[in-house]
């Protein structure tokens, strides 16, 4: 086969080699590292391949980019129409067509970088003014009694969100306030809603809520703007953006930052089993308590009431009983021991006084004189003639009259 | 004991001391009736507490089952 630049105008060479001649040109530039933005994305179903214009940023030249369908679905952030990327691509030359393009075998963002550099300066500067300081987080209450939801209509967010704080608590009330969740009216639109919850009174607690996305879609949730009027509201907010690894600065400045929007449901509500355990547990723990303490004092009651004073009160007669008998006992037996030394007493005295009586005196003989009135005489004076006298002999009386007085001692 | 509507720990508090008196002896047996009457007195108060408190609890227990 004759070589192209045998070729000519009697034996021209056909499209094909031509066609396979640029190709194997084209394709012996190898891999090369382009910068550029896309124009246009066509990824249509089917089709393995994606068509994509990357321009350049200056100037008016456009040039053809493809990639495996597989590569495009794999990038996070997907890309989009006007973002700024890096390609690492082959110059290639599809015959069939005889069209020019550049196979990407990587694509990366640019500007993401840039764009994650100027979130971090403003949260630089917001947290010197102190708007994420830690004593301004406000605690969530227990149970609220309504709560503020601003996420996007019919949003996977607002029905998370809905659907747990419900299971976890049924009678929990939703004030719902929709707003775009990305865009450019987002931020806008979030703080009026956020306003207007705020001046609600009934609402006791707001939520931000929005699924996951790119740092291009979540860049509302860090718009100076909103994150100063977060500042400012009076009400708890709750900032549920996206999934875990996301983190606008709306996560900052509000009082409690979710996870994710189901995440924010647990925040906002208690879990009512749980809590109808927690309240059962201590009922019966009081209950028991309650039981022991009765139970613990009808001992001590039963122990007083076991005693013997109390259980048999004749136990205070019985000692009383003891002692009256004893003493019963003593003083028969000292009235006993009295009235035989009584007895004894008077014996003696019988005694003395019988020797002491007169009678054996009368006796031995002698005798007494009592005039008639009893007085015994002991002196002849005290008589006179025809006196009547009676004389006390040993076994009775001699009545007689005086004949004569003789004045001396009748033995001298 | 003016108060004849006195409280569990009041009428158990009189009642350990009129037991402790009357097991300690030398009151006179006017004094010592009148004692034990007063502790029978209190003992009843207690146990109608207790009954009271373990009935109520029963109560509650039942409310609920």
């Amino acid at each position: 086969m004759p070589t192209l630049r045998d070729a000519t105008q009697e034996a021209p060479a056909p499209v094909r080699a031509v066609a396979n001649a640029v190709s194997q040109w084209i394709e012996q530039l190898g891999g090369v590292w382009v910068e550029g933005q896309l124009a246009q994305i066509s990824r249509r179903p089917g089709i393995n391949t994606v068509f994509m214009t990357l321009r350049d940023t200056v100037a008016d030249i456009s040039v053809p980019l493809t990639c495996q369908r597989t590569l495009f679905d794999s990038l996070n952030p997907p890309l989009v129409e006007g973002a700024s990327v890096v390609v690492h691509a082959r110059p290639s030359f599809y015959a069939n067509r005889g069209t020019f393009s550049l196979y990407a075998r990587q694509i990366s963002m640019v500007g993401l970088g840039e764009l994650l550099a100027r979130i971090e300066r403003r949260r630089q500067l917001l947290a010197a003014e102190g708007l994420f300081a830690p004593e301004l987080k406000r605690d969530l209450p227990f149970l609220p009694g309504r709560v503020g939801l601003i996420t996007a209509p019919n949003s996977a967010a607002e029905r998370d969100v809905l659907e747990n704080a419900r299971r976890r608590w049924p009678g929990v009330e939703f004030e719902v306030a929709y707003a775009a969740m990305q865009g450019t009216r987002s931020a806008a639109e979030v703080m009026e809603a956020l306003d207007r919850l705020d001046r609600n009174p009934a609402v006791d607690v707001i939520v931000i809520a929005r699924g996951g996305g790119s740092v291009e879609d979540l860049l509302p949730f860090s718009d100076e703007a909103m994150i100063r009027a977060v500042h400012k509201v009076t009400t708890p907010v709750v900032s549920a953006i996206g999934h875990e690894p996301d983190s606008p600065l709306l996560d900052l400045v509000a009082d409690i930052r979710a996870s994710t929007p189901t995440d924010a449901a647990k925040l906002i509500v208690p879990d009512m089993a749980e809590e109808v355990r927690g309240v059962l547990w201590a009922r019966d723990r009081v209950r028991q308590v309650v039981g022991q303490m009765v139970a613990r004092e009808q001992t001590r009651l039963d122990d007083l009431r076991a005693r013997p004073v109390m259980r048999d009160p004749r136990t205070i007669l019985d000692v009383r009983s003891d002692e009256v008998t004893e003493l019963r006992e003593r003083a028969r037996r000292h009235l006993s021991h009295r009235l035989d030394r009584a007895a004894d007493d008077i014996g003696h005295q019988r005694a003395r006084a019988q020797s002491l009586s007169p009678l054996a005196t009368l006796q031995r003989g002698y005798a007494v004189v009592q005039d008639d009135s009893g007085q015994v005489v002991t002196t002849v004076g005290s008589i006179t003639a025809k006196q009547k006298l009676s004389i006390r002999v040993v076994d009775g009386r001699i009545n007689t009259t005086v004949s004569n007085i003789e004045e001396g001692d009748p033995d001298e | 004991m003016s108060d004849e509507n006195p409280s569990y720990e009041v009428a158990r508090e009189e009642l350990i001391e009129v037991v402790r008196t009357l097991e300690a002896g030398g009151t006179t047996l006017e004094e010592s009736l009148a004692l034990w009457e007063r502790g029978e007195k209190l003992a009843k108060i207690c146990q109608t507490w207790l009954d009271g408190a373990r009935e109520r609890l029963d109560a509650a227990v039942a409310e609920e089952d």
